[in-house]
């Protein structure tokens, strides 16, 4: 009874259950993304995003999650440039709900992080820090589950943490001209998958190809356009 | 009418040493005579009227603090606002003595000993000397109180029969006055009542005159009774000077229960403190700690501040602190979610001021959009407020990291970019003299991210944030 408990709350899982949603995940709006995660994000928990350089889609991921989850507070810690109020609004983003902390030093991120996540009047945190320790990542993560938030840790580094981080999920993103090429290296309940593609051109049909289009056929270089005359003033 | 007089010979010294363990021999200073002792200095035989110079060589580890007038008269108002919560009407007595009604509370409290009990706990609390004594006149009570009698009469003849026997010189007259009484003989005051007013009058002026009739006067006193003030404002004279600003904690919660104490039976919260803090040889610095949601409960307000001050260098040994408020609002319990999936443990407020404290004011922000057209000023980053003016977002397709000042590209973007989108010319602004005209492009470059670009008249490229 025990264990049947167990596997239904998906702390025990067993190895031949690779498919079927997990009705403890909450949907990506993504579809292939979905597919591949079996339901989608984790409802708590900490995830690590491995970016790359800033700008390739890591925000565009997360948004249509951000935009269903609006009833407590989404943080924001140290965004690498100003965080543009029009863009998220446009995506649907309640601002009123929407806090932004800039932190003098890592440390003082960390403690904010806790802070809002302890606090419980926070679901979602998206923090930028170079770098989580094992134990620090343990505490962010033991508070996120507790208080029912779910946050994202998004590093600038190409490839994931290497040592074993106690984290629900780790994923490294690298930028496609149809959208986002995902590796998932860990996710808790699963085992971790090779990869898999997230087109975004459904959801954002100006920043990314169809996929079906082969990318030759793809818009001009800007060097053609560069040419085009600037009205004098 | 029955009146209660409370006198505290010792109020400064007394505040001063309450909960800061002092056990050595301490006076409090005028004029170079000794005003006020503790025990101890009172065990090795220092007086009140002593000379410094004697004190000083009866005990040479003698603590000598100058006495204040100003802060003992603080000190009796502070005093006067705990007991108004016990007694309606009171009067101060400037400078150690407190008026109270007491006929009034009677049938309120059951009783003149039920309302001495309700009475003597704050006064016990604060760790304060004092005498007492009721009696049927305001001045009545005020004789007996400083005369060290202690008792609650409730007969006016109980009060009538001890003024009779006070010595004269017990009387509060002036000094002049009692000697010109005890050299004609009359050595206690029931000779002096005794004795026709219109000869006494005629021989040792009206004062004594007015004097002998304010004793079997019961009405009031002409001067308006006390009224508590609106708000609240406290300072504390530390004994001790303190260096390390976590050391605060305990004067400060000190202060900080009173201010509950003050805010709790009117119903109030604040939305901030402003913390005073008095330097030795220094000028006198002012923290101000926030809650933007209100609060009126000490515990909380001393982890708040403790935030802020584990921050605070302080600049010179610290002498005296004192606490205002700022803000004042009704109690209103917060409403909670009953449907939501956790109970959170702090309001989203509450969280912000927990920030704001520990990381200064401007650490924590909110994203607020304003009506125009140059993207670096169609939003702001400004204070959390607690209503949120919502507003309608552009439909064109904005980046949502963008810099604050656009980046100059070191080349003209050649054909590895690629172009998604543009040009969405933006040209406004001629009206305050920040005026652009910019062509913007959305490409993706070599390395995959999304740019916003743009390109001024004179064919500079500037890169204006990411689509990430």
């Amino acid at each position: 009874m025990a264990l049947l408990q167990l596997e239904k709350e998906r702390l025990v899982w067993r190895a031949r259950q690779l498919t079927g949603p997990d009705h403890r995940r909450q949907s990506s709006f993504y579809p292939t993304l979905d597919a591949h995660l079996q339901g989608g994000w984790p409802q708590t928990g900490l995830v690590e995003l491995a970016c790359g350089p800033a700008g390739i889609g890591e925000l565009r991921l997360l948004l249509p999650l951000l935009a269903q989850a609006q009833s407590r507070l989404h943080v924001w810690i140290n965004p690498p440039a100003e965080l543009n109020g029009q863009a998220l609004a446009q995506h649907g983003i309640d601002l009123s709900q929407t806090l932004l902390i800039r932190c003098q030093n890592p440390q003082q991120a960390l403690w904010s992080a806790e802070q809002s996540l302890n606090s419980g009047c926070c679901s979602h945190l998206i923090l930028w820090a170079p770098k989580l320790t094992a134990p620090q990542a343990k505490r962010l993560q033991v508070s996120a589950k507790d208080n029912q938030a779910l946050m994202f840790w998004l590093h600038p580094q190409a490839e994931p943490s290497t040592s074993a981080l106690p984290i629900s999920a780790r994923l490294s993103l690298a930028p496609l001209a149809t959208g986002l090429r995902l590796q998932i290296h860990k996710y808790q309940g699963q085992w971790p998958q090779h990869s898999c593609q997230v087109d975004m051109h459904e959801l954002w049909p100006s920043l990314a190809v169809p996929a079906h289009l082969p990318t030759h056929h793809g818009p001009a270089p800007l060097s053609n356009i560069a040419a085009l005359p600037l009205k004098p003033r | 009418m029955q009146w209660l007089y409370l006198y505290f010979p010792n109020l400064q010294l007394d505040s001063l040493l309450h909960q800061q363990a002092y056990n050595q021999a301490c006076v409090l200073v005028d004029k170079n005579e000794v005003v006020q002792t503790n025990s101890e200095a009172r065990q090795l035989g220092i007086k009140i009227g002593t000379g410094l110079g004697q004190a000083a060589l009866l005990c040479a580890q003698l603590k000598v603090i100058a006495y204040e007038s100003k802060q003992e008269q603080r000190l009796l108002a502070q005093l006067a606002q705990r007991l108004y919560q016990t007694s309606a009407t009171l009067y101060l007595d400037p400078p150690q003595g407190l008026l109270l009604q007491t006929s009034d509370m009677l049938r309120l409290y059951g009783g003149l000993a039920p309302y001495w009990q309700h009475l003597q706990q704050p006064l016990m609390d604060r760790g304060l000397h004092y005498h007492y004594a009721s009696a049927h006149s305001p001045l009545a009570a005020q004789v007996l109180a400083r005369a060290g009698n202690d008792r609650l009469l409730t007969n006016p003849d109980e009060a009538t029969g001890l003024l009779r026997q006070l010595p004269i010189h017990h009387a509060g007259l002036s000094y002049k006055l009692s000697l010109q009484l005890e050299r004609l003989g009359l050595n206690t005051l029931g000779q002096a009542q005794a004795l026709p007013r219109s000869a006494l009058g005629q021989r040792l002026g009206l004062t004594l005159v007015t004097y002998l009739q304010q004793l079997e006067d019961s009405s009031a006193p002409s001067r308006p009774a006390y009224q508590p003030p609106e708000r609240f404002r406290q300072r504390l004279e530390l004994l001790y000077e303190i260096e390390h600003s976590t050391a605060l904690r305990f004067p400060l919660k000190r202060l900080l229960s009173d201010l509950e104490a003050f805010l709790a039976p009117r119903q109030l919260r604040v939305a901030g403190l402003s913390l005073g803090l008095e330097y030795r040889e220094h000028t006198a610095e002012r923290i101000h700690i926030g809650c933007s949601d209100g609060e009126y409960r000490a515990e909380s307000w001393l982890s708040l501040s403790m935030l802020r001050l584990e921050q605070l260098r302080l600049q010179a040994p610290i002498i005296a602190i004192s606490l205002k408020t700022k803000g004042q609002m009704p109690w209103a319990p917060l409403s909670a979610q009953l449907f939501e999936p956790s109970g959170g443990k702090l309001t989203a407020g509450q969280l912000i001021s927990r920030l704001q404290n520990k990381l200064g004011d401007h650490a924590v922000q909110q994203v607020y959009l304003r009506d125009d057209h140059r993207p670096e000023r169609s939003f702001y980053q400004g204070v959390p407020q607690s209503h949120y003016q919502i507003q309608q977002a552009t439909t064109f397709l904005r980046p949502s990291l963008l810099f604050t000042l656009p980046q100059a590209l070191n080349h003209k973007p050649d054909h590895q970019w690629c172009i998604l989108s543009g040009p969405e010319r933006i040209q406004s602004g001629w009206w305050d003299n920040v005026s652009i005209c910019r062509d913007y492009f959305i490409a993706r470059n070599p390395i995959g991210q999304v740019c916003w670009l743009f390109r001024t008249p004179r064919e500079e490229w500037f890169l204006h944030g990411y689509f990430s």
